[in-house]
């Protein structure tokens, strides 16, 4: 059974929940967890708001009241597979004087490692995410989500600059990185080998080269 | 793309790599007519300096054979220059490692769980580096230390890619049968049988007890629950490195007992055990205070066949000519084990090889089997390298030459280093009486 995505951490305290939110939570966890679990082993095209209720054990009309289409729920699933990603790194302490590789190579290790339950389901969701009318590609969630990825990303580069010096790998670094992640997860979809290694060693040796050549911009 | 860095990418690395070494040359060459005696020679170890530097520095970058290839040249002490030795030394102990983060993923992808998970603690930075992997400290849940090597992901296809193009590259070694095919599989096959952890958790377990006998010496024992496809977990052995024990001084007789220990090692692994540690670098090897041996990596390990054993019995301190026709018979018995024909040429190279070496640092005379040979002068290399050198003009290479004498090389490298005085022709007939 796949991991329920519910065991993201948030990325920053709050204050604690009432007993209605809480309900709240527990339903749109469940429906996101049917969800992600139907997309896996059926398809995600093949998957219907009426098979995520029935395996959610909820009306179907609850389901829309919480997302109005199943790309929502794909979408949800993104944002706290974000949400875990920046959580991890940020909670690695010892990540904090590491060579700026290695955090971007922690980021999408453990963006990865949040996916891989789902692999078929990222598939299609990749592809579905390629269609001019797809929310979760050219969405204004999908664009806000994305925006808050590479601000993060953004960070973890301006963090390992000089301060106030400018700076191609600022300026260029998270558009590219975007780009980047993106051949990542197409490398990952493909990537037959045991425990996905070949990937593991495809970001490691990209991810030196990438930031040694943005580097040398910087020096220049 | 299926790796990130292909073959072409690599090979034109090694081509860089050339031309850089010899650049480094150049500017002394250009300068060398102008120079005085003294000012010449520092200006030829600077070269030799800058050119051991690239070479080391793009070994390390190259990662899998090339590596190889140069941990192998570091132990040709005796034939390249001391300065060139002391830079490419540092490939024996030093590869640049997996960073924290990737050494965890790593292990979560060989072995379903992270390092914390399965260790009551994990050192996350390595206490060792190799070509293949690294080495971290961990304690097991039953409070044992351990040590836990790591391979670097997806290095078995840098191998067999690395082994496509030097198969390019030498293709005109291999038509001329300087480089014969069967030499170059059984070289493709050791170096990929070292990302096999499985198969060396298996040697080393097998060559624990074999070597048992041998009281100085310590195997580590393997933790197989802990161990997995690309992580291999042992019991943790203490030592230094050569360099490190070299550098307490120890005494000559400290030199000769490790000295002699080393030998006996070789040589009973070679003749009792039939199968040998064939990798000698000086990082695989912990040696303690009182010149006991660990042995900490047996990725790569050849076995022999007894009858190739036989031949090997038969020849060592053979006491007649070796130019004659009864011993040229006993070469020919080697041969013929491979279905193949000793050439002339390869008949004489390799008499010429037990007259010049062998004969010196085994005499075969009982009578001189209380003079231990001195390690010292470097010249017993130089005529070693130089019959290994005309053995291979020779075109006779069979495959265990190939991993006979990169154990040997090892062996007498350090040896060399060691200044040891060890009575070799006493060891190796104690060997062939039993």
């Amino acid at each position: 059974m796949p991991r329920a995505p519910a065991t993201a951490r948030p990325a920053a305290r709050r204050p604690a929940p009432g007993r209605r939110d809480r309900n709240k939570q527990r339903t749109r966890d469940r429906i996101v967890a049917a969800a992600l679990a139907l997309f896996q082993s059926r398809g995600f095209e093949e998957t219907t708001t009426r098979a995520i209720a029935r395996r959610a054990k909820v009306a179907e009309g609850t389901v829309f009241n919480y997302f109005e289409t199943k790309e929502d729920i794909a979408l949800h699933f993104l944002e706290l597979e974000v949400s875990h990603a920046i959580a991890t790194v940020r909670s690695n302490r010892r990540l904090r004087r590491a060579p700026l590789e290695e955090k971007l190579f922690a980021l999408l290790e453990s963006q990865i490692d949040f996916l891989a339950p789902y692999e078929r389901f990222i598939g299609a969701a990749f592809v579905q995410a390629l269609k001019p009318a797809s929310k979760l590609g050219w969405s204004r969630q999908a664009a806000e989500l994305r925006t808050r990825y590479l601000a993060f990303v953004q960070e973890l580069i301006e963090e390992s600059l000089p301060r106030g010096k400018p700076s191609a790998l600022a300026w260029f670094g998270p558009p590219a990185f975007w780009i980047y992640y993106l051949g990542v997860l197409l490398y990952w979809l493909h990537d037959t080998s045991a425990g996905k290694q070949q990937t593991l060693a495809f970001i490691d040796r990209s991810l030196k080269l990438g930031v040694a050549v943005l580097r040398k911009g910087v020096v220049k | 793309m299926k790796t990130p860095e292909g073959p072409t990418r690599r090979a034109l690395r090694m081509a860089a790599l050339t031309a850089g070494v010899t650049g480094s040359y150049v500017g002394y060459l250009a300068q060398h007519a102008f120079l005085g005696a003294d000012a010449r020679q520092k200006k030829l170890k600077a070269a030799h300096t800058r050119a051991a530097q690239r070479m080391t520095s793009e070994f390390l970058t190259l990662r899998g054979p090339a590596m190889k290839l140069g941990q192998t040249l570091s132990l040709q002490a005796g034939v390249l220059p001391e300065e060139m030795l002391r830079e490419l030394a540092t490939l024996q102990m030093s590869a640049p490692g997996m960073h924290p983060t990737l050494a965890r993923a790593q292990f979560k992808a060989a072995m379903g769980k992270t390092p914390e998970e399965l260790f009551k603690s994990f050192g996350p930075e390595p206490f060792a580096a190799a070509s293949l992997g690294q080495v971290h400290h961990a304690v097991t849940r039953e409070g044992i230390r351990v040590a836990v090597k790591i391979q670097y992901p997806g290095i078995r296809d840098a191998v067999a890619n690395d082994f496509r193009w030097f198969r390019t590259v030498s293709r005109g070694a291999q038509l001329t049968k300087h480089l014969p095919a069967i030499v170059l599989a059984e070289l493709e096959e050791q170096i990929l049988a070292e990302t096999d952890y499985a198969r060396e958790a298996d040697s080393l377990e097998y060559f624990r007890k074999r070597l048992a006998p041998l009281e100085f010496v310590t195997v580590p024992r393997i933790y197989r629950r802990y161990s997995g496809d690309g992580v291999l977990t042992m019991e943790l052995l203490h030592g230094m490195h050569l360099d490190q024990w070299l550098a307490q001084r120890p005494s000559q007789r400290l030199r000769d007992t490790l000295g002699t220990r080393l030998v006996e090692l070789f040589y009973f692994q070679l003749l009792e055990v039939q199968a040998f540690h064939a990798d000698p670098h000086w990082g695989n090897y912990l040696f303690g205070k009182d010149g006991s041996i660990g042995l900490v990596d047996f990725g790569c390990v050849k076995h022999l066949l007894p009858e190739f054993v036989a031949t090997l019995r038969a020849v060592y301190l053979y006491p007649g000519d070796r130019t004659g026709a009864r011993f040229q018979e006993l070469l020919d018995q080697r041969y013929s084990l491979h279905g193949r024909k000793l050439n002339p040429a390869a008949q004489k190279a390799l008499s010429r090889f037990a007259e010049n070496f062998y004969r010196t640092v085994y005499p075969p005379e009982l009578s001189r089997d209380d003079e231990p040979f001195d390690f010292a002068d470097d010249k017993f290399l130089k005529t070693y390298m130089r019959e290994s050198a005309n053995l291979a003009k020779s075109r006779c290479a069979l495959p265990e030459y190939l991993m006979i004498a990169r154990a040997e090389t090892g062996l007498y490298a350090t040896l060399h280093r060691l200044r040891a005085r060890v009575h070799m022709s006493r060891i190796v007939r104690q060997h062939l009486a039993e």
